[in-house]
């Protein structure tokens, strides 16, 4: 994968990470940005309220358009969502920049409305911020964790005094854990099958404070905000909140959105990069709308079989003559009357915008010098905001993780000293003058399987049959290597080398021994909460004015629809066939496919206006179901109307821009 | 009802009545006729003036047009205050057009306090129990179901406009009432090539047509014009959002099943009664009231939630097949498994999120319009919904005809329709079919609220006992103490530990001058088997079986006094003190 670190800086200049000051802001400090970039553009910026923290701290969403004073906009609309899950301090800095970049340039807002959050969970957020330093995602509700008789009575305790909360680790006869043999500061669980003991017991850095023998079990901290979303919410969990939207913070955003059908995209800057990685399928339970089986009682209705599948279309020819008339059915309906419930996994149709502009944003990285190897980014998780914009809203949605430490280069460099980078860039000739033997061996490397032979690809690709650049995206979908669990964790690994390299940096606390009021002599260690996601400061700028321009390209590729051509004929005796072609001037179809089956997103209207003495077919209001990216869909009237008689089509959209066109009857 | 008949295929054949309604509305309240929101808040505000001791009357919120939904509290302050005694939550009319239920919930209020001093069992449910009765959550729905033109299946949405066909209009092409009667009724065309034919024992009704032969009529629908010109009769009314499908738990969105809502509590009613109900975590019986068809439902409501532990199976088929002794007519039945799946629906909230035991209460079977008195052929909620069934129909006609005069019938008249042309408009009015008619509503009321009163009753009731006091040396005392429920519900359901949805109910040892070394739960007193906790043995976590007990040993080091409580979130708090 990719990696997102600018080659320019001098290694001197990386300072430790600096909390509270310099280029992270706090909740205030967010605040008086806003205020401040509000004031400096007021006619342009307007700042929403739209829900107070259980902390009492406002969620606070900027809007940056030429019609912020107008409760429905004519213009299509973006919403940008950070730090939903509180632990990603970057992702709110990217927000505030990225405000501030498009309310700079009229260009960029002048036919957009920008919707723009740059801190969705400011009760946890703030905790980067405080002292001592811990990541958790969680509000400032109050919840029992533990289920006791008290709530938020043990947390952590800074019990070294560094202001941080690393781990604990004792030498226990019930130890699962060993320090890995490579490098004594990471521990890795002990393997009994290779002969591994443990010597380890690990804690998080604190005292059973109400004493039940438990250890920081139930410190503050409420519901995640960002796994607060209706689409595969998790019940009965230690930080998904009682129900979706529970969560004031997601009420807020969730009321925000349907009160706006005008937002065509959204955008998370989170744990996730569906720019880099499209949304995961693979889910157990998604309907397929090609296959559907009828339950024996309802089939009996329908006059079907229970034993065999049915296509949609199928079922709907089956049950439209049993409806009485003037009574409308759609899928939804049969869908619902089945029961077949939600779809879980990305329509294939999809997948092939975000797997085109995947590459594009891999193209664009390179430009930018970012592309060196990287860990994979988070799967959207269930329950989060950028998977209920997609199965829920229908619209595309994207989301970035913006950084990660990079991969060491001693993992890459393989014995064979092949990658498949590289092999992307060769011709049939460089490939084939690696030869067999040594192409083997960079296959085992990959962990392809044994099947895949490596005579078989040379042949492959000197017969023509595929080029060295499919190879690579061939090799690129196979299952990772397994990880060599006896080197520890690999990205543990990367932390420690990326910040060994950066003098005067640190991301570890060594091992140090603690006298523990109930565990005895203990050894206090650990990594340095947010090592594992936010760069060290002097970083964050490059990064972010490096990624950022992608979302407004992005934002280029949103469908807008045009009145792209009439055409009018006469069928005599004033009779008229119009024609009008409805083109998407834009890559990105209008719906999504996943917008199709959810019938969310809002509908595109043609209405023709005019003195039409009357219609033979067609509606004064048609509803334009899709429009493909670059391709065009067709309307037809037949319509009785005097010679010379003036018509003006116009097409509205929420969603995808309006348009209107004068046509003039002429024989 | 949870009616899929309207929401899908069939605008059934429907109704309207010249039911008076009582004006003014005075003590003690009258169950001869249909109350209308604003007598149903001048009848609460007359009960809580009438009973200011036992009683509180609040607002929870207000709906999306803006009224208020009332809820009023019935208690005995002097046996402790709501939050301290198993909680009663009544409620009833989630669907606007399933109006009875709020009679129900008026008459249960009302029979609870006129009788509280005077019959022993109903004043021992007030003193045992916090009773809070909601009698209309669709306040809007309601208002709308009285003065707008429906047929007894129409105006069951929240009112919040929504586009239903995806036309980028919203609500604008609602039944309209073409002969001005105050009803939406059906109409239906003379058509050779229609479906349907004249049935030959009631010319009133038409059976379908057999194969080969021609037909006579062809159904057209409800009442109404294509208000739009899109083609569509009838399409877009208010709404679509069902209060019964807008909870938060297990919701999905209107894709997968309609009505849902855009995203759960977005009607304002119902997150407004959603906080309100976590705010009394102490309900442990709820009972949600709608028509029709004579049911008792259980949850869970859809399959996937997998069936609910046995031990409140149990309490449920206790308490459902009491019901349907109580209620003649009514069966105890299971909703996703016997009626049919819904998900994010109101007791699916309450039994999971609140804690609560949950019965569905449709109200009013379908058999009861009868003329010949016997029980008519009926089908059950699994059979046809596409066929409506003729027997019972013919049965109903008799029973408009001879019983109530005529009154909830109106025969086919025609009408000239700037559609169809000439068309004929008749069927069953509004307030019939679904509603009982205003001379059958006081055996309703009563037997529905003998129903709920006898599920009050099986409300955990706990005892707090010291069995045992022994000097076992040392300065040292074993203690046992015995928790024991004399009814048939437990302090906690099943599914609030299975889901570990609070903490458990605690059994606490206190006192300044002693410390508990030791204890736990006495799994067998003879043998003396102890559980001992290892961690705070003072505190205990336990759920009280229903009639059943457990018992706790403490081993208390120190001298003087000891208090012993029990603190339940559902079932009350107790305490016992020794001295040592």
């Amino acid at each position: 994968m990719l990696l997102l670190i600018s080659s320019g800086f001098s290694l001197s200049a990386f300072g430790q990470i600096q909390k509270g000051s310099g280029r992270y802001h706090n909740q205030e400090q967010i605040g008086t940005i806003m205020k401040d970039l509000q004031g400096k553009y007021s006619s342009v910026v307007k700042i929403h309220n739209i829900a107070t923290s259980p902390g009492k701290r406002p969620v606070l969403l900027y809007e940056i358009g030429t019609e912020i004073n107008n409760d429905t906009k004519a213009n299509p609309a973006v919403l940008i969502v950070a730090n939903l899950e509180g632990i990603l301090p970057l992702g709110s800095e990217a927000a505030l920049s990225l405000a501030e970049t498009i309310s700079a340039k009229n260009d960029y807002y002048k036919n957009l409305t920008w919707f723009i959050l740059p801190s969705g969970n400011p009760d946890a957020s703030e905790r980067f911020f405080g002292k001592p330093l811990y990541k958790d995602s969680r509000n400032d509700l109050v919840v029992n964790d533990d289920q006791d008789d008290q709530t938020n009575e043990d947390g952590y305790n800074d019990l070294d005094g560094n202001g941080l909360i690393t781990m604990m680790r004792v030498k226990s006869p019930e130890g699962e854990w060993l320090p890995v043999a490579s490098d004594p500061r990471l521990m890795k669980k002990a393997d009994p099958s290779k002969g591994e003991k443990g010597i380890y017991k690990l804690y998080s850095e604190g005292i059973d404070d109400d004493n039940d023998g438990k250890y920081n079990e139930d410190g503050p901290g409420g519901t995640n905000v960002g796994l607060n979303f209706p689409h595969l919410f998790k019940f009965f969990t230690p930080e998904n909140g009682l129900f979706p939207g529970s969560s004031p913070e997601a009420f807020g955003i969730i009321k925000f959105v349907f009160n706006h059908p005008e937002i065509a995209m959204t955008f998370s800057f989170g744990s996730s990069n569906f720019c880099l990685v499209p949304p995961k399928g693979g889910r157990a339970g998604s309907v397929d709308f090609e296959k559907i089986s009828i339950p024996e009682d309802i089939a009996k209705q329908f006059g079907a079989d229970a034993t065999r599948t049915y296509s949609m279309k199928e079922i709907m020819d089956m049950v439209k003559p049993m409806v009485p008339a003037g009574m409308d059915i759609d899928e939804n309906m049969i869908a619902s009357f089945l029961g077949l419930g939600a779809i879980v996994n990305p329509q294939s149709e999809d997948l092939v915008f975000y797997k085109k502009l995947s590459e594009d944003y891999a193209e664009y990285l390179k430009k930018a010098g970012l592309n060196g190897e990287r860990f994979d980014p988070e799967d959207g998780k269930d329950g989060s905001f950028e998977l209920w914009s997609y199965y829920h809203l229908g619209v595309p949605a994207f989301s970035m993780d913006l950084w990660s430490v990079p991969k060491p280069k001693e993992e890459k460099a393989a014995a064979s000293g092949i990658t498949l980078e590289s092999i992307e860039k060769m011709s049939k000739d460089d490939f084939l003058a690696i030869g067999e033997e040594k192409f083997g061996a960079f296959m085992k490397e990959s962990g392809a399987p044994p099947q895949f032979k490596a005579s078989m690809v040379m042949e492959g690709i000197k017969s023509g049959q595929m080029t060295p650049k499919q190879l690579a995206g061939m090799m690129k979908q196979m299952p990772k290597p397994a990880k060599d669990e006896n080197n520890g964790d690999p990205k543990e690994k990367a932390i420690l080398a990326f910040f060994d390299k950066i003098p005067g940096s640190s991301c570890f606390v060594n091992w140090t021994k603690f006298n523990h009021p109930s565990l005895g002599e203990v050894e206090i260690g650990g990594f340095i909460p947010y090592t594992d996601n936010t760069p060290p400061q002097i970083m964050a700028d490059s990064l972010i004015k490096a990624q950022i321009p992608w979302i407004i390209k992005l934002t280029e590729q949103l469908p807008v629809l045009k009145i792209s051509e009439t055409k009018i004929t006469s069928k005599g005796s004033g009779i008229y066939q119009l024609e009008a072609w409805i083109s998407n001037e834009k890559y990105i179809p209008y719906p999504t496919a996943m917008g199709k089956k959810n019938r969310q997103p809002a509908p595109v209207i043609c209405i023709l206006d005019g003195n039409i003495l009357s219609f033979l077919s067609g509606k004064k209001r048609m509803v334009i179901q899709s429009v493909p990216g670059l391709k065009t869909s067709k309307i037809t009237w037949l319509i009785q109307a005097e010679k010379g008689t003036s018509l003006t089509l116009k097409l509205n959209s929420k969603s995808a821009g309006n348009d209107s066109k004068q046509i003039k009857i002429e024989e | 009802m949870k009616s899929i008949i309207c929401l899908l295929i069939l605008p059934v054949l429907f109704l309207f009545s010249n039911v008076q309604a009582q004006d003014p509305i005075t003590m003690p309240l009258r169950f001869d006729h249909y109350y209308t929101y604003d007598q149903i808040v001048t009848a609460l505000k007359l009960l809580n003036k009438t009973y200011p001791e036992l009683t509180n009357l609040e607002i929870v919120g207000k709906s999306d047009e803006g009224r208020d939904i009332y809820l009023i509290t019935i208690n005995n302050k002097a046996t402790g205050a709501p939050s301290d005694k198993p909680g009663v939550y009544v409620d009833g009319n989630i669907h606007g057009n399933e109006i009875q239920a709020s009679e129900v919930c008026l008459y249960l209020a009302s029979r609870l306090l006129e009788n509280f001093g005077k019959n022993d069992k109903l004043t021992e449910v007030i003193n045992k129990n916090a009773w809070y009765i909601l009698p209309c959550v669709n306040v809007d729905g309601r208002v709308h179901f009285f003065s707008d033109p429906n047929d007894p299946s129409s105006g069951r949405s929240f009112r919040i406009p929504m586009d239903d066909d995806k036309d980028g209009l919203v609500d604008e092409d609602y039944p309209d009432d073409l002969n001005g009667d105050g009803n939406i009724s059906i109409m239906r065309k003379k058509d050779p090539f229609g479906n349907y034919k004249t049935d030959p024992e009631d010319p009133r009704l038409m059976i379908p047509v057999k194969p080969g032969e021609l037909g006579e009529w062809t159904i057209l629908g409800e009442e109404g014009i294509d208000n739009d010109d899109d083609g569509k009769i009838n399409e877009d009314s208010e709404g679509y959002l069902d209060g019964n499908r807008n909870w938060g738990y297990s919701w999905n969105p209107p894709y997968v099943q309609s009505g849902s809502g855009l995203y759960p509590f977005q009607a304002s009613g119902i997150k407004a009664i959603s906080s309100w109900l976590i705010n009394h975590p102490n309900i442990i019986m709820v009972y949600a009231f709608h028509n029709a068809g004579g049911m008792f439902l259980r949850g869970p409501s859809i399959k996937v939630a997998g069936e609910l532990p046995a031990g409140d199976i149990s309490v449920y088929n206790y308490l459902g097949k009491n019901n349907e002794q109580i209620a003649p007519g009514y069966r105890y039945l299971i909703s996703w498994k016997d009626l049919y799946p819904t998900y994010g629906d109101f007791t699916d909230f309450t039994n999971n999120l609140i804690g609560t035991y949950s019965f569905v209460g449709e109200l009013t079977p379908n058999n009861t319009e009868t003329y010949s008195g016997k029980s008519i052929n009926t089908p059950d909620a699994s059979s046809n919904m596409l066929q409506a069934d003729n027997n019972q129909e013919r049965e109903r006609l008799k029973f408009n005809d001879n019983v109530v005069q005529g009154e909830l019938y109106l025969p086919w008249k025609k009408f000239n329709h700037p559609t169809y042309g000439e068309i004929e408009i008749g069927g069953w009015v509004k307030m019939s079919t679904r509603l009982p008619h205003p001379f059958m509503l006081q055996d309703m009321v009563h037997r529905i609220s003998a129903a709920v009163i006898f599920s009050a009753e099986q409300t955990p009731d706990i005892k707090l006992e010291i069995t045992d006091k022994k000097n076992i040396g040392k300065n040292l005392y074993e203690v046992t103490v015995r928790l024991s429920n004399s009814k048939p519900m437990p302090s906690m359901t099943y599914l609030s530990v299975k889901n570990n949805l609070y903490p458990k109910d605690i059994l606490s040892v206190k006192g300044e001058t002693i410390k508990v070394v030791s204890g736990g739960q006495l799994t067998n007193r003879y043998s003396n088997l102890v559980l001992f906790k290892e961690n705070k043995p003072e505190i205990q976590f336990c759920q009280v079986p229903g009639l059943g007990k457990l018992e706790y040993r403490f081993i208390i080091s120190g001298k003087g006094k000891v208090s012993i409580d029990f603190e339940s979130r559902k079932a009350g708090k107790r305490s016992a003190q020794i001295d040592l």
